[in-house]
């Protein structure tokens, strides 16, 4: 199963690698343009929930790393559901500098809140978002929290530790 | 419950009611909730001791924060907080709550609850156990017959530091200043 399905990947694309680290692993490396082809593909062959969408700061080579994790709740094409689930894994970089990406919600709709949590905490666009409100913090932060250059210490040094005490009574 | 101090009860009867019908709130900010459970049902039994919880901030004159408090978490307990009738107690539980505790970096959590609300009393641990909660409950109590848990006193008197406080952090408050804020003090 593995194996078909890794040919039938890589015979989409001509620069598209597939590795199975794990039995129960397929890891994609595309390109931006490819990702909602594979979705779209992916999900017609069964993998319809989208696990997770995550993000990497590879500061030091100026990228950010989308990770989308797919597998399927429902046993379809002979596919074993349980421990032995096949996982989905499609990565791709996108460079630091211009932090724009394109949105999948026209093929998964629960990557909205997904989305909105990394606009939040890493500062990426997702073009086509329909709001990219912020979803957990209060506060507006000049570098997004979660870049590696953002550092917590200074920040709670020149913020929380300027609040005064209220003085006692006199 | 000594016979002795009946007389002393009857002369400030007020005070009796507020000490042994310690109504909760508590405030499930972090994983200090754990503990409450145990706390309110029949092993520990809080009950024991006047300490029910309730469904609303309008019945309740005890504020237990249980763990750490996030920027937002602020702005709901600040709420809650005002919408107590006096006299109200305010007890911070666990370690993060009076410094931080292993938040003391965290780019989104207040590091020191006092600077925004008054807090009558603290229990520190990572966690507190069960009986801690039990021991603050009967310190509040001596400090009740002291005139000492003036916390919501204060927060009145004040209201101008801890509103300026509660602005540096949130930078828009939904709601008017509670008390009315004079502006002959300056504020430093």
């Amino acid at each position: 199963m593995n194996n078909s399905l890794k040919r039938e990947i890589e015979s989409m694309f001509s620069d598209i690698q597939v590795i199975i680290p794990e039995d129960t692993r397929i890891l994609i490396t595309a390109r931006k343009e490819q990702l909602l082809i594979i979705l779209k593909f992916l999900k017609e062959k069964g993998y319809n929930h989208l696990a997770l969408i995550s993000c990497i700061d590879w500061e030091e080579e100026r990228q950010f790393e989308m990770v989308y994790i797919l597998t399927s709740y429902l046993q379809k094409n002979n596919e074993v559901t349980g421990d032995e689930r096949l996982h989905v894994i499609v990565k791709l970089r996108i460079p630091r500098e211009s932090a724009e990406f394109i949105t999948v919600i026209p093929v998964f709709e629960n990557a909205e809140p997904y989305e909105r949590e990394i606009h939040e905490l890493f500062g990426i666009n997702f073009e086509g978002h329909p709001r990219l409100t912020p979803l957990f913090l209060e506060r507006e932060y000049k570098i997004p929290p979660f870049r590696k250059d953002f550092d917590t210490r200074k920040y709670v040094k020149e913020i929380f530790d300027n609040i005064p005490f209220i003085p006692e009574k006199k | 419950m000594d016979r002795k101090n009946i007389k002393k009860w009857l002369k400030e009867h007020g005070k009796m009611s507020h000490k042994y019908s310690l109504w909760v709130i508590y405030f499930c900010t972090g994983c200090g909730i754990i503990e409450i459970p145990p706390v309110i049902t029949s092993r520990w039994d809080a009950e024991r001791f006047g300490v029910i919880p309730v469904a609303t901030p309008r019945q309740a004159n005890l504020f237990l924060i249980t763990g750490y408090v996030s920027v937002k978490t602020l702005k709901a307990i600040i709420r809650t907080y005002e919408q107590m009738p006096d006299p109200k107690f305010t007890v911070g539980f666990g370690s993060c709550p009076i410094n931080g505790g292993m938040y003391w970096d965290s780019y989104n959590t207040i590091k020191h609850l006092d600077k925004y609300i008054p807090v009558d009393g603290w229990i520190a641990g990572c966690m507190p156990r069960p009986e801690a909660i039990f021991i603050a409950v009967t310190h509040l109590w001596t400090l009740i017959d002291k005139d000492m848990a003036t916390g919501y006193i204060k927060y009145r008197e004040k209201y101008k530091y801890y509103r300026a406080n509660q602005e540096k952090v949130l930078s828009e408050l939904e709601w008017p200043p509670l008390y009315p804020i004079n502006d002959n003090e300056e504020i430093k």
